[in-house]
C-alpha cells in the first residue's frame, strides 16, 4: 500500500484518473484492502476523494501533522481518519477541542501528573482528572474502543460513565499508575464491557472492597487477551476465578500480570492458560524446610516473558527447563544475588529484554554481554543501599583487585557495549562511570534510541573521572538515533562546557532528564544556543544551580520545547523572574515548597522538605482551573 | 485523449534513477518505487507543507518541478564544530565531597531553595545567631520560610541520606514498596 501511496502523491489533482492504468491498479488495491470503507466509489472523481483514500495509510503522527497543514481538504481528511491520539499532558488541550478535531477517534492515551510522581515528588491531588475526558467520550466520541490513562485521577463514577457509554465496544482499558477509584468502579467496567480484551491496573492505588470484579470477569468474559494488575495490593481475589478466566479465555489469553498471589495457588491457572506467553507477579515463599515446595509448578508451553516476585536462588532452577525460550525476564522484584544472576542469565541466550536491580553487578553484566547477543532493552534499577554497603561485597579479592564485580560500574557497561550491539534501550543506575566508558558506548551501541544514566550518590565511592564532558560528547555523537536521554550526576559531574555539548550533539532527542549538570547559568546559555536541541519537546531538570532567569531564557530559545519540569533551582522571591518566559498559550505553574511527613528506611517519621517545582507547558485550553492549594498558577 | 501526467518528485527519487528515461515503461517505474518505499517512509513529515501547497497550486510543469528534489533538513553537524571557550570568570563551584579541614556542610532552606555552605562550627553558630536576631518589626512570613538546619540534624531531616545535603536522588515508589516488603520476608 505504501508504494501506491507514493504514486498517488506523485500525481496532481486534476489528472483524468479514469484512464490512468496506474491509478486503476491503486484503486483496485485500495478497494480490496479497506473493507471498512463501504462508501468507496469504484473510481475517485477528484482530489478530495483521492486524499481521503490515501490518508488512512499515513500512520505516523508526525507525518499526519505535516499533511494536515497543507490545506483544508487535507486537514479534513486527517481529522476524519485519525484513529489514535496520545496527549503527553492532558492539560495541553480541552476535551471538546479533541472531539471537534478528531470525531472518529478509536483510541486515546492521556497522561496527567509529571513523571516525578512515580518518585513520590508530586502531591497525590495535583491533578490530571479523567472526568472531563470521560464525559466527552460519552458525549461525542462514539467510536472509542481503547482508553489508556497514565498517572491520572480516576473515580468510580468516571469508570461507570465510561463503561455505560461504550459498553461492549470498549476493548481496552488501561488504568496505568492511576489512583482514586475502588473495586466498585472495576466491577462496573466488567459488567458493562463484556467483550473487553485488555484490562490493566498496573501500579494503581485504589480501595479494595471485594473480589467481585474478578469473579464477574470469570463468569462472562471469553475474549480476554491481557489482564494486568501487577504491583497492586489486592487481597480479596480468588485464585479460582483466575483459573476460570484462563479456561474460558484459553484461546486468547496471552499476558497476565498479578499482584502478590502465592504461586502455589496458581497451579490450576498455569495449567489452564495454554496459550500464555507472558506472566509477571505472584509471590514465591521460600521454605528451607521444604526445598521441593515448588516442584509441582509447571508453566505454559509458550511462556517467553516472565517475572516471578520474590524468586530466590533455591527456586531459580524451576526456570532452567525453559530458560532458552525466554525473551523477557523481569528480576526487579526477585531476591537474587550477583552470582545467581550469572547462573540464570547464561541459560538465556535468546533474551531480548532484561529488567533487574543493580545487584546484578559488573559480573552479571559481563555474563549478559557474553551470552545474550540479542539483547535490545536493559533496565537496571536502584536496589537497597545496603546491597552496596555489605562488607562481603567490598574489599579486595585474591589478586588484589578491589572491584569484586558486585556493583555496576564502567566495567560492566563497557562489556555490554562490546557484547550487546543490538541494544536500543538502556537505563542504568551506576556506582561509578568513566569518560572512556561513555565513549565506548557511543562507538558500539549504534542502535540506542533511549539512554538513561544515573550516578548514585553513595558517599563511600569516590568517582575519579569527573567531569564527564568528553565522554558524553562522544556518546551523543556516536548514538545518532538517540531520541530519549537522561543524565543524572552529582555536583562536578558536568561543566558548563559539557552541558553545551549535550545541547549541540542531540539533534534527534525529544526528551531529556538532566540532574546536577552544569556549574553556572552559563551552562544553560550554552545548552540553548542557536541550533542546539532542535527537537527537544520535553525537558526535566533536577538539582541544578540555575537561576529562574536563566531557565526562562533558555526556554525561550529552545524551538520545539512544549513541556518543562524543574525541581531544585535558584528561585526568586515570588517566581517573578519566570515571567521572562511569559508568552501566549504557555502555562507556568509552581508546585510550592512543602514539608511532608515521611518514614525513612529505619521507619522513623520526620518532616521532609520538598523544594518547589516549576511546571510549564503549552496549552490550548487556557490556565488550569482545578489546581489544589499546593499548585500556584503564574499569570 | 492524451494522458497528461505530471510527476512531482517529492522524495527526490529521480536523483537515483536517470531522469532522461521517458520511454521507461510505467510498470517498471512502479516496481522501482516499490523498492524504494523504505526511503519514503517517514519522509512526509520532513516535507514542508508549504512546498506541497505551492506545488499543487502550480500544477503541471514537468521541466520545472520534476527535477526539484526536496532535501531532508540535514543534521546540524557543520554548525556545531565550534570550539567552545570556557567562561573567563571562575565558575561557582559547589562544595565537593572533600572537606576543607574543620568545615562541615551547612544547608539553608530559604523560600523554596536549598543552599549548601562549607562552614566551621563557629561560623555556623554566628549565622544562626544572626538569623535568630529578628528586627523589632518581625515579619511572620519570613520566619516561616527561613529555617537553618545545623549539620548534625541534617541527615535525618533531608530524605534520609546524601553527601552534601542537597536534593538526594528520589526513589521510585514501586521499588520503595518492594524494599520495605523485603524486610518483612
Amino acid at each position: 500500500a505504501y508504494s501506491n501511496l507514493c504514486l498517488l502523491l506523485l500525481l496532481p489533482p486534476f489528472t483524468v484518473l479514469d484512464f490512468n492504468p496506474l491509478l486503476d491498479e491503486t484503486n483496485r488495491i485500495l478497494t480490496m484492502e479497506d473493507p471498512d470503507n463501504k462508501k468507496l466509489r469504484s473510481t475517485p472523481r477528484n482530489a478530495d476523494d483521492v486524499i481521503s483514500l490515501v490518508m488512512p495509510y499515513v500512520t505516523d503522527p508526525k507525518d499526519r501533522e505535516s499533511a494536515s497543514l497543507v490545506n483544508r481538504t487535507w486537514l479534513r481528511a486527517d481529522s476524519e481518519t485519525r484513529y489514535h491520539v496520545t496527549m503527553a499532558l492532558c492539560y495541553a488541550s480541552a476535551p471538546d477541542r479533541l472531539s471537534a478535531r478528531f470525531p472518529n477517534l478509536r483510541s486515546l492515551k492521556l497522561k496527567g501528573k509529571p513523571r516525578a510522581a512515580m518518585f513520590n515528588l508530586i502531591p497525590d491531588n495535583w491533578g490530571g482528572f479523567v472526568t472531563p475526558w470521560v464525559n466527552e467520550i460519552a458525549l461525542s466520541l462514539r467510536r472509542i474502543r481503547s482508553v489508556h490513562f497514565r498517572r491520572m485521577i480516576v473515580r468510580d463514577l468516571d469508570l461507570d460513565v465510561l463503561a455505560r457509554a461504550r459498553g461492549d465496544e470498549l476493548e481496552v482499558l488501561k488504568l496505568d499508575k492511576c489512583l482514586g477509584f475502588s473495586t466498585d468502579g472495576l466491577l462496573s467496567v466488567v459488567k458493562h464491557c463484556r467483550k473487553i480484551k485488555t484490562l490493566l491496573m498496573d501500579d494503581s492505588s485504589f480501595l479494595e472492597k471485594d473480589g467481585k470484579w474478578l469473579h464477574e470477569l470469570a463468569l462472562h468474559n471469553t475474549s480476554l487477551e491481557v489482564l494486568n494488575f501487577y504491583m497492586t495490593e489486592f487481597t480479596k481475589l480468588s485464585p479460582r476465578d483466575l483459573e476460570t478466566i484462563a479456561r474460558n479465555c484459553h484461546r486468547s489469553l496471552v499476558s497476565v500480570k498479578v499482584g502478590d498471589v502465592e504461586v502455589l495457588e496458581l497451579l490450576g491457572f498455569f495449567k489452564a492458560a495454554v496459550n500464555l506467553e507472558e506472566f509477571c507477579g505472584g509471590a514465591l515463599d521460600e521454605d528451607p524446610e521444604t526445598p521441593d515446595k515448588y516442584i509441582k509448578l509447571t508453566f505454559p508451553p509458550k511462556l517467553s516473558r516472565l517475572g516471578l516476585t520474590y524468586l530466590g536462588a533455591n527456586e531459580m532452577p524451576i526456570l532452567f527447563p525453559f530458560a532458552a525460550q525466554l525473551r523477557k525476564l523481569d528480576l526487579i522484584y526477585a531476591f537474587l544475588e550477583t552470582n545467581d544472576h550469572c547462573k540464570l542469565i547464561q541459560k538465556c541466550p535468546n533474551l531480548e529484554v532484561l529488567e533487574t536491580r543493580n545487584v546484578i553487578g559488573d559480573k552479571g553484566l559481563e555474563v549478559l554481554a557474553k551470552c545474550c547477543k540479542k539483547l535490545k532493552r536493559l533496565r537496571i534499577e536502584r536496589g537497597a543501599d545496603e546491597e552496596e554497603m555489605d562488607d562481603e561485597r567490598r574489599g579486595a579479592d585474591e589478586d588484589g583487585n578491589e572491584d569484586l564485580g558486585y556493583l555496576v560500574t564502567q566495567r560492566g557497561l563497557t562489556a555490554l557495549a562490546h557484547g550487546c550491539k543490538e541494544l536500543e534501550y538502556m537505563a542504568v543506575y551506576v556506582t561509578d562511570i568513566t569518560n572512556e566508558c561513555l565513549r565506548t558506548i557511543g562507538a558500539y551501541l549504534k542502535n540506542l534510541r533511549d539512554f538513561r544514566l544515573v550516578l548514585l550518590d553513595q558517599e563511600e565511592r569516590i568517582v575519579a573521572d569527573l567531569p564527564l564532558d568528553k565522554g558524553v560528547r562522544s556518546l551523543l555523537m556516536g548514538c545518532e538515533k538517540l531520541r530519549r536521554f537522561a543524565f543524572y550526576l552529582r555536583p562536578g559531574g558536568l561543566t558548563d562546557v559539557g552541558l553545551g555539548y549535550i545541547g549541540q550533539y542531540s539533534p534527534n532527542v525529544r526528551w531529556m532528564l538532566l540532574g546536577y549538570v552544569g556549574e553556572t547559568d552559563e551552562g544553560l546559555v550554552e545548552f540553548s544556543r542557536e541550533g542546539c536541541c532542535p527537537k527537544l519537546q520535553k525537558l526535566e531538570m533536577r538539582g541544578c544551580c540555575f537561576s529562574e532567569r536563566a531557565i526562562a531564557a533558555a526556554v525561550m530559545k529552545l524551538p520545539s520545547l512544549r513541556y518543562l519540569w524543574v525541581q531544585g533551582y535558584r528561585a526568586s522571591e515570588t517566581g517573578q523572574d519566570l515571567r521572562v518566559m511569559s508568552r501566549p498559550y504557555w502555562n507556568i505553574e509552581l508546585i510550592q515548597a512543602r514539608r511532608v511527613p515521611e518514614a525513612d528506611e529505619m521507619g522513623e517519621v520526620s518532616e521532609v522538605e520538598h523544594p518547589a517545582h516549576i511546571l510549564a507547558y503549552y496549552s490550548l485550553a487556557g490556565q488550569r482551573t482545578d489546581c489544589p492549594p499546593t499548585v500556584r498558577v503564574l499569570d | 485523449m492524451s494522458k497528461v501526467t505530471t510527476e512531482l518528485d517529492f522524495f527526490g527519487l529521480e536523483k537515483k534513477q536517470t531522469n532522461n528515461a521517458p520511454n521507461k515503461p510505467k510498470f517498471k517505474k512502479l516496481l522501482d518505487r516499490r523498492r524504494s518505499f523504505r526511503e519514503i517512509q517517514g519522509a512526509i513529515s520532513k516535507m514542508d507543507p508549504e512546498i506541497i501547497k505551492s506545488l499543487l497550486a502550480t500544477g503541471a510543469n514537468p521541466s520545472e518541478t520534476s527535477t526539484r528534489s526536496l532535501s531532508v533538513p540535514s543534521t546540524p553537524k557543520e554548525d556545531h564544530q565550534r570550539i567552545l571557550i570556557s567562561p573567563v570568570h571562575a565558575p561557582l563551584t559547589r562544595p565537593s565531597t572533600e572537606l576543607v579541614s574543620g568545615t562541615v556542610p551547612m544547608t539553608i532552606f530559604y523560600n523554596g531553595t536549598v543552599s549548601v555552605f562549607q562552614v566551621s562550627p563557629n561560623k555556623a553558630e554566628d549565622i544562626m545567631k544572626v538569623a535568630m536576631e529578628t528586627s523589632p518589626k518581625k515579619d511572620k512570613s519570613m520566619e516561616k520560610h527561613l529555617s537553618v538546619i545545623p549539620p548534625t540534624t541534617l541527615r535525618t531531616k533531608l530524605f534520609g541520606q546524601n553527601i552534601d545535603g542537597d536534593l538526594p536522588i528520589a526513589r521510585r515508589k514501586s521499588l520503595q514498596r518492594f524494599l520495605e516488603k523485603r524486610k518483612e520476608r
